[in-house]
């Protein structure tokens, strides 16, 4: 059986790797997919410690976090087709004023 | 171990290819390649309900939405120089950084339980447990979920069909129900109106 301590150590790659493709891709597409994947580095390590605790609390809010995770996406990617309809592009570095 | 070890090549590779690939349609399918090997180790952890959900809801209805916006915009390639060069190298050293302070951290947990005590508290993380906690302690945080999803679905609908006001067809029968020649030709043909 393997130890917990090597779960949370491929979270915390996984969480960097979502973490370093926020930072450099300029495509709002593409860096809300990095933020997608941060967030499952996080459940990643829940569930690990739910395992450590042998408690199913943590696995309950991995479920939560997927719901919210689901929400959270609807209304990210209509506010980027709702941006894209006045300008078309999604290089965050052209969309750079709030005003509409 | 050795499955372990294979699903977290596997998964970094993925994870990897999420965020170096240009085209958005190969980065979203990269994801859904590691949300599908994360599965496999939510299985490994003994949460197969879990399991079962990253595959429908990530990798089924949360990737199949990505792609779907992904290919309505076709957005081009980024063209241009990027305006700030310097940043991809920091981010790059300061992920690395941070993935090797993040896993030190890790190593330094020491295990609360017995693992093979606490893994058979869990009852495999099959539906009917998780369900159990669900719905006793978690009864509160998974009714606001569900009020919260509906906003989610509401909110998303406003936000794509904002210019449905200034549909044509749509000003044209208002104006025609508010215009008053017309409402007193309606009246006026009204037989039950006359005889009044």
């Amino acid at each position: 059986m393997v130890e917990t301590q090597y779960y949370i150590a491929l979270a915390a790659i996984l969480f960097s790797i979502g973490a370093v493709g926020f930072l450099t891709r300029r495509s709002a597409i593409q860096m809300f997919l990095c933020v997608e994947l941060m967030l499952n580095a996080a459940n990643l390590a829940l569930v690990a410690f739910s395992r450590a605790w042998g408690d199913l609390i943590a696995q309950s809010a991995v479920f939560i976090i997927l719901t919210l995770a689901a929400a959270e996406v609807a209304i990210g990617l209509g506010i980027i087709v709702a941006i894209f309809k006045k300008r078309p592009t999604t290089n965050v570095d052209v969309l750079s004023s709030l005003k509409g | 171990m050795v499955l372990f070890v294979i699903l977290s090549i596997l998964t970094i590779a993925l994870a990897i290819g999420t965020i170096s690939f240009k085209s958005g349609i190969y980065s979203a399918l990269s994801l859904v390649g590691t949300l599908l090997t994360m599965a496999m180790i939510y299985v490994t952890l003994s949460a197969q309900f879990l399991a079962i959900v990253q595959v429908m809801v990530y990798a089924g209805a949360i990737m199949v939405l990505f792609l779907f916006v992904i290919m309505l915009l076709n957005e081009s390639q980024m063209s241009g120089a990027d305006p700030l060069p310097w940043v991809q190298p920091v981010a790059i050293a300061g992920g690395m950084v941070m993935a090797a302070a993040l896993a030190f951290t890790a190593f330094q947990f020491k295990a609360p339980k017995n693992l093979e005590t606490a893994t058979a508290a869990l009852q495999g993380g099959t539906p009917g447990a998780i369900g159990e906690t669900l719905f006793t302690r978690f009864l509160l945080p998974f009714e606001a979920v569900s009020i919260l999803l509906l906003i989610a679905v509401v909110g998303a609908v406003s936000l794509v069909h904002r210019q449905a006001a200034h549909n044509e067809a749509l000003e044209t029968t208002s104006e025609l129900a508010t215009d008053g020649a017309y409402a007193d030709e309606i009246s006026s043909s009204n037989p039950a109106k006359v005889v009044a």
